[in-house]
């Protein structure tokens, strides 16, 4: 054993003795290797075929879209969007777009990206043999078409205040030459997504599965070179393991710390500075409002209305999120992420009241008859069961601070805990009670809210239905300025509050660990790594990780 | 030769029907492949396109028809989750486990070997009992408590040795493929440690209870008797004797270590297939789950097979017993 | 933790001496083995506070005492080994998870032992091609890794009563306890003994629980023993994974797996599960020792 340990020790001096002898490499402006602590491992690099957020930080390096949203992430209109692979774009009639490409623009190949590439681009997303998950997100375009080899004109069915956002945020351009000859029902294995050409301002260099995905600084990129060096992305399967790489000074970046223990942690990393930004994603209690498993009758519990509000009003939501959280997250008011524009305190919630919520509870006929702590009604116990996934950290604990929190009042909660992808199936059949979820925010409200909460929204997962929201959340989105959609949007809010489809519960506050020697970070909230390019290395702060060159 | 024959197809067999119930028991399991968890909108059409393209849509028995057929050609098919075939991501992550489970086999062996005859030379002395406690109770350990501490106190503490991975991707494959063996080996002495440590212990209780057993029988008696020194009766007679045992447990510590693997490879981020089957359970990806189980039973298989031959070789008696036995 | 508990704990700790005199008195063979008595006192330690449990406990498992001011609490005389992240209690968490833990331990290993015996015997008996389709059963259950095997019967439930994870915990951990038992029927069967019982007209139930199995009985109780320890091991592995218990019903392997992403600030609500799971393992491994020791008719004369 003794032995065994002296040895590994030797072998370790060596390795490192190996390593610092090397350090040669690189040196200059335009050095550095930024190493990220990722959870997870895309499936594929290809942007069309995959939702993951790691494949999405990749791709915002390897794939340039048109435009892209500035720092205020404003939606509404074109003017706060930051032109890339498109030089400039201009309006044609209320219905038309025309965008003139860069014409210095090249795919790491050398051939230049033409309005072709942006044509194929959209009949890809769009063709549903590709079966691409952004598919609905561009339904509101008619057509691409290219005018000549660098204008594409863009068609669209209808006028709305969000057109230009739609044409281009969920787009990346794809290379016409490169993947005509894949069959479009083989994207989501093409070996191209394991080994992309991208037009971005880094190129691939290598995957090793299960291990990394490593670019390289494209020096010849459009809108001038990279500071950066090299970027490698770690792929962990654990988030408590990469927050010890990230701490042990073994990766640079990990964009999300998720629990103030880790924060604890990274703060006290000496080579580590923090960064907070706000965050995209919000959780609650959703209640199924009918029947577990048939939607055409209402639930026995969630169906009443006073009971959902009471169920609310028995939950000390800033209590829990201090335990959880600490100071790294808000309670909501209503379902919004802090990143959305229509964020504010001031909108009407239900407040909490446990002596409110058990007299309603009683008031409704849900007292404890049988003295057994559990609330009843014609023989059934007030008792439900709470769906999370077994894989996110957060929900079980909020689950089981909920679970108590119930008890209190009464209630008796049991809790499923299940693989994400059975809580997919159940939830989507309407097969529960009541599930915990996290929604990620678009930096839009006009996506995710309809989406979630208006008759017909494809992930009304609590079948919520009152008209009223519906026309109002309608005119929200269909106003042309934010001044003008603003109050629609509050009153759409304090509706859903009043109605209590779910217990909003948490709205994530981000916290970034990024190492300290890298200057000029910037961080644009609705997706962290799209302006990586702009981050730098300081020649006089380089360390051995940097100076390892290929 | 014809037991070596009867042998390798009831082998075959045996991997054969592993492979069908996987099959079949896992597209019984809750949950389907391509919905995402409920965080994400499901299209419906999307996923109806994606269950025809892959063949999900069919009646299980046509599946395991086309599944047959396929395997025929050598063919695994494509993984839902992973994107890509089912063959490639297990070719890379296969040599990856292999590594793991032969350094912890070889700390294992090495180790438990080392301590049961230390311990047996000293039966029930200070350095038995205290040794004899203390391989207890780490036998006793959950493997994944063990993997947790000691990436605490060597990764993150001690800075002894990196957190997690097969090598650092800074390093490799940038540098030259000696300095990316050494990584290699610095990445890989915490998750070997952790899956070994635990199979060292049971060795050596198991090598210390054969070298007793085998000292109580005549044949070494009659060599004391004749006035072998004690050291050299002990080192020939016994260990060749419990060498025979062992290697019986070579084939049985097999099945265990992958069991191992999978809660170890997870912790140290190792690339191997115990993570791969993990996550394509949770996820209901089918062609993964049966492949997975076609290369772990095989393995299995072919380790006991190993085991039988090893021991038929050292000892011709065994020959017709083995067969029995195993 | 107050004076009734401490009480409480006392005399669990006296009733334990007790026991432990009795057991002495009426199996001194078995103790004679250098760490037999330490371990059994253990267990029985251990068996006493998970019955006494509601009185030793000085808090219930699921009290979240205070979820903001008293998360991940250091051991302290108040709450003695710590709180957890969800400011409850650890020592009473360990009482009670000694419950369902040396429960589930128990109980699957006997689902283990009476499957693995039944088989083993059966096949043992009547060889032939009963022996061969059942022992390649047992191939194919040994020939997947365990995990894997319950991860996915796992997959087949929705939720998991406690039973069904005793069920399918004890139905997977069979096949080694079948080809022992096997082994000891088939040297078993050609002894004069048996012979004797079949000829004077035997049936063959009669012939293998009357004759066989009591004078195989001896590897029997010690993979018995062994075998709980494992079953243990199992549970916190699913429960690493996150298969197991409804919460907040406490566990050791879910605590474990609950503590596991506080190891840094919190090691104590980690630590002390698995400590446990370590020592009653060891225990185990110790009393089965002690009882090859005591059975074996070869060591009456040392």
């Amino acid at each position: 054993m003794r032995t065994w340990a002296r040895l590994s020790i030797v072998a370790a001096v060596v390795v490192a003795g190996a390593c610092e002898r090397r350090a040669a490499g690189c040196s200059g402006d335009y050095c550095g290797t930024l190493v990220m602590a990722a959870v997870g491992e895309p499936p594929t690099l290809l942007p069309t075929s995959t939702e993951e957020v790691v494949a999405r930080d990749i791709a915002e390096q390897l794939f340039l879209k048109l435009a892209d949203v500035g720092m205020s992430t404003n939606t509404i209109g074109d003017e706060d969007f930051q032109p890339l692979l498109a030089e400039r774009w201009e309006w044609d009639g209320p219905l038309t777009l025309v965008f003139h490409l860069d014409p210095r623009a090249r795919w790491h190949d050398g051939m230049p990206v033409t309005a072709a590439d942006v044509a194929f681009t959209f009949v890809a997303y769009t063709d549903s043999s590709v079966a691409s998950p952004f598919r609905s997100a561009v339904r509101r375009l008619a057509s691409v078409t290219q005018r000549d080899s660098l204008t594409a004109v863009f068609r669209f069915r209808e006028r709305y205040p969000e057109m230009f956002y739609d044409a281009v945020y969920h787009m990346r351009i794809l290379p016409k030459h490169l993947l005509l000859s894949v069959e479009r029902s083989q994207w989501r294995t093409a070996p191209f997504g394991r080994a992309p050409v991208g037009n971005g301002p880094y190129r691939f260099v290598s995957w090793r599965a299960a291990q990394a995905v490593e670019l390289a600084a494209d020096s010849t990129f459009f809108l001038g070179r990279p500071r950066i060096a090299r970027l490698i992305w770690r792929f962990t399967p654990d988030m408590q393991v990469a927050i010890s790489q990230l701490i042990a000074d073994q990766a640079d970046v990990r964009e999300q710390l998720a629990t103030p223990e880790n924060i604890a942690r990274a703060r006290a990393a000496q080579q580590l500075a923090l960064h907070p930004y706000p965050g995209n994603t919000y959780g609650y209690l959703g209640f199924n409002l009918t029947a577990n498993g048939d939607s055409g009758s209402p639930h026995p519990i969630f169906g009443d209305r006073e009971v959902r509000r009471a169920l609310t009003m028995a939950v000390d939501r800033a209590r829990l999120l201090r335990s959880v959280f600490g100071d790294f997250a808000k309670v909501p008011p209503g379902p919004m992420s802090t990143l959305l524009w229509i964020w504010d305190p001031e909108i009407r919630q239900l407040p909490y009241d446990t002596v409110q919520a058990a007299r309603s509870l009683s008031a409704r006929g849900w007292r404890d008859r049988d003295g057994d702590g559990v609330r009843d009604r014609d023989g059934q116990p007030l008792a439900f069961r709470v769906l999370i996934p077994s894989t996110s950290q957060i929900r079980r604990q909020y689950a089981r601070l909920l679970q108590e929190q119930y008890r209190l009042v009464g209630v008796r909660v049991e809790i499923d805990e299940v693989e994400p992808s059975v809580v997919g199936e159940r939830v989507s059949g309407g097969r529960y009670d009541a599930v915990i979820l996290a929604r990620v925010n678009d930096p839009t409200p006009s996506s995710g809210v309809p989406q979630s909460w208006t008759v017909g929204g494809r992930s009304n997962y609590s079948r919520y239905r009152n008209l009223a929201f519906d026309r109002l959340v309608d005119r929200a989105t269909s106003a042309s300025t934010r001044e003008q959609a603003q109050p629609a949007w509050r009153a759409a809010m304090e509706l859903i509050n009043a109605d209590a489809p779910g217990v909003f519960l948490f709205a994530l506050d981000n916290v970034a660990a990024i190492h300290s020697r890298v200057d000029d970070v910037r961080i644009r909230p609705d997706s962290w790594a799209a302006l990586l390019r702009t981050w730098r290395i300081p020649s006089d702060r380089l360390i051995d990780r940097d100076r390892v060159g290929r | 030769m014809a037991w070596l024959v009867r042998r390798i197809a009831a082998s075959i067999a045996i991997v054969f029907a592993v492979v069908t119930i996987t099959f079949f028991l896992i597209r019984l399991a809750h949950g389907k492949p391509f919905i995402p968890g409920g965080d994400q909108a499901v299209d419906p059409a999307v996923i109806a396109v994606l269950e025809e393209q892959y063949g999900a849509d069919k009646p299980s028995h046509i599946q395991y028809i086309a599944f047959l057929r396929q395997l025929t050609r050598g063919n695994l098919g494509q993984s839902f989750a992973l994107q890509r075939p089912v063959a490639d991501a297990l070719a890379e992550a296969i040599p990856n486990t292999l590594i793991l489970t032969g350094a912890a086999l070889l700390l294992d062996f090495l180790l438990g070997l080392g301590l049961g005859v230390y311990q047996a030379l000293r039966v029930n002395r200070l350095p038995d009992v205290v040794l004899g406690n203390t391989t207890l109770f780490i036998y006793s350990f959950p493997t994944f408590w063990l993997g947790l501490i000691l990436l605490l106190v060597f990764g993150e503490w001690l800075h002894w040795f990196p957190i997690g991975g097969k090598t650092d991707p800074v390093l490799c494959p940038a540098v030259d493929s000696f300095r990316c063996t050494l990584d290699l080996m610095h990445h890989l002495v915490l998750p070997a440690l952790t899956l070994g440590v635990v199979g060292a212990a049971g060795t050596a209780r198991f090598q210390r209870a054969a070298m007793l057993e085998v000292a109580r029988q005549d044949f070494i008696r009659t060599a004391r008797a004749k006035g072998a020194p004690e050291r050299r009766v002990v080192l020939r007679h016994q260990l060749r004797n419990a060498l025979l045992t062992f290697i019986t447990r070579f084939g049985l510590a097999f099945p265990f270590l992958l069991t191992g693997a999978v809660l170890t490879e997870t912790i140290f981020a190792w690339p191997g297939m115990g993570r791969i089957a993990t996550e394509a359970i949770l996820r209901r990806d089918y062609p993964v789950v049966t492949a997975v189980a076609l290369v772990a039973s095989a393995m299995v298989v072919a380790g006991n097979l190993v085991a039988d031959l090893l021991l038929a070789a050292a000892d011709p008696r065994l020959r017709s017993a083995s067969a029995d036995v195993t | 933790m107050t004076l009734p508990e401490w009480m409480a704990l006392a005399a669990a700790l006296l009733i334990t001496r007790w026991i432990m005199a009795a057991l002495r008195r009426r199996y001194g063979r078995f103790f004679r083995h250098p760490t037999a008595g330490w371990a059994t006192a253990l267990l029985v330690f251990l068996s006493v506070l998970a019955v006494a449990a509601p009185l030793v406990a000085p808090f219930p498992y699921w009290l979240q005492i205070d979820i903001v001011r008293l998360k991940n609490h250091p051991p302290s005389w108040t709450y003695l080994l710590g709180t957890d992240l969800y400011s409850r209690d650890v020592w009473s968490r360990l009482i009670y998870g000694a419950r369902i833990s040396l429960a589930i331990g128990a109980l699957g290993m006997l689902v283990a032992l009476t499957v693995g015996t039944v088989v083993g015997a059966v096949a043992g008996y009547y060889r032939r091609w009963v022996d061969a389709v059942l022992m390649r059963g047992v191939d194919i259950g040994l020939a997947l890794p365990r995990i894997f095997i319950l991860l996915m019967a796992i997959a087949l439930w929705e939720r998991l009563p406690i039973g069904v994870l005793v069920l399918v915990i004890g139905l997977t951990s069979w096949f080694g306890t079948s080809r022992l038992v096997r082994a000891e029927v088939l040297s078993l069967r050609e002894r004069d003994f048996v012979s004797a019982a079949r000829a004077v007209g035997a049936g063959p139930a009669r012939v293998i629980f009357a004759h066989v199995l009591p004078n195989a009985a001896a590897p029997i109780i010690v993979s018995a023993a062994l075998g709980v320890g494992n079953v243990l091991l199992l549970e916190a592995g699913l429960s690493f994974l996150g298969i197991g218990l409804p919460p907040p019903q406490p566990s050791w392997g879910n605590m474990i797996a609950d503590g596991q992403h506080t190891l840094l600030h919190a090691p104590w609500t980690t630590l002390f599960p698995g400590l446990a799971i370590a020592l009653v393992v060891m225990a185990l491994n110790s009393v089965a020792d002690a009882l090859r020791d005591a059975l074996d008719p070869r060591e009456e004369s040392t």
